[in-house]
């Protein structure tokens, strides 16, 4: 288990990166924390000749604040987003998903920035960021550009960064106040992939829900959020008839497939349970 | 088993020396394991940490067909890699070396690369030596192979009537079957003509495996001058077995020295380790340079030769108008994968306990083992009886269900009392002694289960699930290996006994070095044998450092495999320090001018009894290194203060030749009452310990600290086997567990927070200072005791546990089910 020959760069600005990236082509591949893609070499999966080594490039991992949003640094750890004051009090559905993602030691090393562009259809952080109406600041030989999370994702494993383009920054607007959110996850084991997981972002208003966006992963579905469901739960009633109503919509609406770890049964069974769990509790957190 | 016949049947004399019961000031403490300090600063040396001159790295190429014939192999492009050595294919390597040792009879041709045909995913097809492993890997992709593909076996079933292509091995015969046979012990026939009641279940034991931190490995060098081969190995039998692999490599065995490094928690996967080490010396005889093979971990998962039982069963309980449980009927299929090397040795462990602590008083046991297209069976803690533990215990729990009886009552019923041992069960196995009763009472006791009784009806009124499961299980220790041969199809062997060696040697100053025959494997061996050696010589602990001796210089020894090491450690301590206490008495006799007779060792000195004359064990020792001449001219006091001993096994007889009676074979029986708290999300399927209890009687324990180690972690494995693990086959044998991403083994979030270990000691009347084994400890209770929480948990939905794991997808199918209805 052990990766076929490569050369090591080691860039020192995103610019570097950017011109390494030009150079080599499709030959190159960027390394962040490695916690998806030297295990991929190591089983001889991908065999990037090059790699461009992004993780000692300076301020690229920073947390600030900008214009009502959070912008947080492409190479941010995952510990370190998790556990950001900034984060937990603007977009605490991010870090309240960031508590399932993979383990502490795993977290010490990952980024944010190389789990979203590995895109790992189950990975819960592609979820919310698309839920929270995150954009993507891409870096290319042409300059910047950004992309919002809604035509970022692209199908499993694909986005839609171009192969001379870097990440360098993604921006979270603040959820706003009195806004209602849960994330919901089955995993076999803590810190393993989702099974299923649950994302909600809702406000109540007059005793209806409103601004509702609602997302699984292992829903067997090419989108994340699922149109169908909001539909299902916008102005309507914040009833358990109407949440009832709105996950039976899920289920319907869901392709899930068997897996070694789970049928698609379970699947279905999971998206109903962890659908009212995480709607309910959205519905309990939001301010009348 | 009839009275009459009982009658009849004799047990041996009890060759125990130390009587249980003694005020003992080692044997029964806390004592910090000795082997910890060097572990914990990473120094222990495992065999990855062999590093010697000049050394080459090997891979191997991996077959990814599950049954396939090889066409042609094509090494040219590898072999002109540079930093390659060699390439050999399994042709190249059946000019030099021979096939894999085999236990089973008659024996099932396997060669460390495949010959002609592969059969199963991961077999080697090909092995490379370069001078690293990155070289060597660069090589194997380099290698073209051409497969035709044949007919896969991949169920159990299905391979009871495979034929034609489909036959793994068609020099046996047309089918997959490895070994068949039926054995009846006692009056079973009648026992269910006569029974009031019938209780039948369909069982399903999944494949699982122990997950060694280091895998398998091996540094091996040949010496061109001498002909001889030394292999540095993290195997855990080279004392028993390594000697095979000299035949293997056509070297007789005082040509191969094996030297032990660490074998680590390896739970039994090391037990047999013969491929590795054998491609390993196979390429340093080839290269003329020492070779490193260490598998990486998806050759451990995929190719390690030793997945666990993967049984399906078909049982029958018989149970008399008073619920006396008379008769087992069990009709089993059991996958062995591609290979046999054990043959069905773990069908012959099963069959020591296989009544359990139960007066059952006849069995049937109708044995299919099978060949498929799969890594083949070897050794995983509890050796095939942790399944007939649980297959024993599901039959008992539905016997309760379907007569609506208690499981703690029916269990203390049908117990074997205390003083009914020694006692025969039906297969003519003997359990040296037990206690039951006190060890349920105790779990019973230390649960407070009338507290979490009471909590269970309240959160059921809230619609929470919660479940308290009751497992009483056998752990028989020290086999004598007729379980290995009793069971074939051919004539067996004389007596077995299985010894164990050591050696021990006292300085100059006093001090002593004991040498193990048998390697670290994760137990406790070098803290045992401190212990004990610092109870029998009354030395410090601090004055006794352990060795591990490589095969040139060991006794004979077969290690910790039957949870056996710490009995017979015992016994060779026991012998050798007899032979070293005389000799101190002798010269202390002599210098002292008293009598030996008249001597006694007190605090660490020979003492003349009654008085307080006396001198240390350093003033003698140094006598008996350097002062020979002033001794007279006799040979018991030649220089030298050391002694070798080896210790057999402490009971045992023969089978009877048409094996309706296999002998006693594994009589040191321990015990175990497991009761675990559990809650079940219904919506989820997912499980949470809420409590766990778990009491073990060992007999007399020597370390208490270390027993309940052993008990935690083999509960660590139970969970995983009854709730996660499982190495996953698709149809077409393709392997899909060949990462810790999808082999799920649990972690500290999965398991119990807190086992909460009790200890009752029955001591055994055979073994020194009445010591059982106590090595495979939970796993051999916690799959039906967690079968059974769930089933507790889900009473009101009626869901029943029949097959492992119950991972959350199968558990919520279950509940689905049962909603349905
Ligand atoms: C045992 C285990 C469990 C895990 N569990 C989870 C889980 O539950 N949920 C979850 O979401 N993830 C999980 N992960 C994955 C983890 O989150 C990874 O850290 C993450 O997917 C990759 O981030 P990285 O920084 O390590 O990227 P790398 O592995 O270095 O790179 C991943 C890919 O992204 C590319 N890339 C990296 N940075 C950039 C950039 N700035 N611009 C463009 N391309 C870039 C790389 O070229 C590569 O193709 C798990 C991983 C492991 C090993």
């Amino acid at each position: 288990m052990k990766p076929s020959p490569f050369e090591y760069v080691r860039a020192t600005s995103v610019a570097d990166a950017v011109k390494a990236l030009a150079a080599h082509g499709d030959r190159a591949k960027l390394l962040a924390g490695g916690q998806s893609l030297i295990p991929m070499m190591n089983f001889r999966m991908v065999a990037p000749e090059v790699l461009i080594d992004i993780g000692n490039i300076p301020g690229l991992d920073e947390i600030t604040i900008g214009d009502g949003s959070v912008q947080i640094g492409a190479g941010a750890r995952h510990n370190v987003v998790m556990a950001s004051d900034v984060v937990r009090q603007h977009c605490p559905l991010l870090a309240d998903a960031y508590s399932h993602v993979a383990h502490f030691t795993i977290r010490n090393r990952g980024t944010i920035g190389g789990n979203i562009c590995h895109h790992d259809p189950a990975s819960e952080v592609p979820l919310v960021l698309t839920l929270l109406g995150a954009s993507l600041v891409l870096a290319g030989p042409k300059g910047n550009r950004t992309v919002p999370a809604d035509t970022f994702f692209l199908g499993m494993m694909e986005t839609a960064i171009a192969e001379d383009e870097m990440l360098v920054r993604i921006d979270v607007p603040f959820q706003p106040a009195g806004e209602g959110w849960s994330f919901h996850e089955m995993s076999v084991r803590k810190g393993d992939y989702a099974i299923v997981c649950a994302a909600v972002r809702l406000t109540v208003k007059d005793g209806a829900f409103h601004d509702v966006r609602v997302g699984f992963n292992g829903a067997g579905t090419e989108t994340k959020r699922m149109a169908g469901v909001e539909q299902a739960l916008e102005g309507k009633p914040a009833t358990d008839a109407t949440i009832a109503a709105a996950v039976k919509v899920a289920v319907d609406l869901s392709d899930p497939s068997d897996d070694v770890q789970a049928d698609a049964a379970y699947k279905r069974d999971l998206l109903s349970a962890l659908g009212r769990r995480a709607l309910e509790q959205a519905r309990a957190r939001a301010s009348n | 088993m009839n009275v009459k016949a009982k009658a009849k049947k004799s047990i041996p004399a009890s060759r125990q020396r130390e009587v249980p019961g003694q005020d003992l000031k080692w044997i029964g403490q806390n004592m910090k394991r000795v082997e910890d300090p060097r572990l914990l600063v990473g120094e222990g040396e495992y065999a990855d940490d062999i590093a010697l001159a000049n050394m080459l790295h090997a891979a191997v190429l991996a077959s990814p067909h599950a049954h396939a014939r090889i066409i042609s192999i094509d090494v040219s492009k590898a072999l002109a890699l540079p930093g390659v050595h060699a390439v050999m294919t399994g042709e190249e390597v059946a000019k030099v070396t021979g096939p894999l040792p085999c236990f089973g009879s008659p024996p099932v041709e396997q060669r460390c690369v495949a010959l002609g045909k592969v059969r199963h995913v991961g077999e080697p097809v090909a092995i490379v030596a370069a001078d690293s492993r990155y070289i060597a890997e660069d090589a194997v992709g380099l290698i073209e192979v051409e497969y035709e593909q044949l007919p896969v076996v991949a169920d159990l079933r299905e391979a009871v009537h495979a034929k034609g292509a489909a036959v793994l091995h068609p020099e046996r015969g047309d089918n997959n079957i490895a070994l068949q046979r039926s054995f009846k012990f006692g009056t079973v026939d009648e026992d269910f003509a006569n029974a009031k009641t019938i209780v039948k279940r369909t069982l399903r034991w999944p494949r699982s495996g122990a997950q060694p931190l280091e895998t398998c490995g091996a540094v091996a060098d040949f010496n061109r001058g001498s002909g001889k081969f030394t292999v540095h190995c993290n195997t855990s039998m080279y004392n028993y077995v390594g000697w095979l692999w000299a035949v293997s490599l056509n070297v007789p065995a005082h040509k191969l020295n094996i030297v032990p490094t660490m074998a680590g928690g390896s739970f039994g996967s090391k037990l047999f380790l013969h491929k590795v080490p054998i491609i390993a010396a196979t390429l340093a005889r080839k290269t003329g340079r020492p070779v490193k093979y260490l598998e990486d971990r998806l050759e451990n998962l995929s190719s390690c030769d030793h997945h666990g039982s993967d049984r399906y069963y078909e049982c029958e309980l018989a149970l008399d108008a008073d619920n006396n449980m008379t008769a087992l009927k069990c009709d089993v299929i059991d996958d062995y994968g591609a290979y046999f090397q054990f043959g069905i040795g773990h069908h012959g462990n099963a069959l020591s306990q296989i009544t359990g602590p139960y007066k059952i008083r006849s069995v049937e046991a109708n044995i299919t083992a099978v060949l498929t297209n799969k890594c083949q069976q070897g050794a995983y803690r509890g050796f095939g009886s942790e399944v007939s533990n649980f297959v024993l215990e599901r039959m008992v729990d539905a016997a309760c269900d379907e007569l609506n009886l208690d499981r703690l009552a029916f269990r203390r019923q049908n117990f074997i009392k205390k003083a009914e041992f020694p006692y025969f069960i039906p297969t003519g196995n003997l359990y040296d002694s037990g206690d039951y009763e006190a060890v349920m009472d105790k779990a019973v006791g230390m649960l407070d289960l009338e507290g979490w009784r009471k909590k269970q009806a309240e959160a059921l009124k809230e619609g929470r699930y919660i479940g308290i499961g009751l497992a009483t299980c056998q752990e028989r220790s020290v086999f004598s290996s007729t379980e290995f041969w009793s069971l074939n199809n051919v004539p067996g062997f004389t007596l077995t006994s299985s010894a164990e060696g050591v050696s021990v040697k006292l300085d100059a100053l006093g001090n002593a070095v004991v040498k193990l025959q048998a390697p670290f494997w994760g137990n406790s061996p070098e803290t045992m044998a401190v212990q004990i050696l610092a109870e029998q010589l009354q030395l410090a602990p601090s004055a006794i450092s352990v060795a591990y001796a490589d095969t040139d210089s060991g006794l004979s020894g077969t290690g910790p495999g039957g949870s056996r090491y710490t009995v017979m450690i015992a016994g060779a301590l026991v012998g050798a320090s007899k032979i070293i206490r005389n000799k101190l008495f002798l010269l202390a006799g002599h210098l002292l001018q008293a009598g030996k007779d008249k001597l006694e060792l007190r605090d660490g000195k020979v003492m003349v009894k009654g008085t307080e004359q006396g001198m240390s064990i350093a003033d003698i020792a140094m006598q008996a290194h350097f002062f020979r001449l002033s001794f007279p001219d006799e040979p018991e006091f030649d220089t030298g203060l050391d002694a070798n001993y080896t210790y057999d096994h402490p009971l045992t007889t023969l089978p009877s030749d048409d094996r309706t009676d296999l002998g006693i074979f594994y009589p040191i029986m321990g015990h175990m009452c497991h009761m675990p708290v559990i809650e079940v999300d219904i919506e989820t399927g997912k499980i949470t310990f809420l409590d766990y209890v778990a009491v073990h009687d060992c007999g007399t324990i020597v370390n208490p600290m270390t027993l309940a180690g052993h008990v935690r972690g083999g509960t660590a494995q139970g969970v995983g086997t009854a709730l996660y693990e499982q190495y996953d086959y698709d149809e077409q044998g393709q392997f899909r567990s060949g990462s810790y991403a999808d082999y799920l083994m649990p972690k500290v979030m999965e398991v119990p927070p807190n086992v909460r270990v009790g200890h009752v000691e029955t001591p055994s009347p055979f073994t020194e200072y009445g010591i059982k084994g106590g090595g495979e400890g939970g796993r051999m209770g916690t799959p039906p005791a967690l079968a059974g929480a769930i089933e507790d948990a889900l009473r009101p939905l009626g869901v029943r546990i029949d097959a492992l794991p119950v991972t959350p997808s199968k558990l919520r199918g279950l509940i689905r089910q049962a909603q349905a209805k």
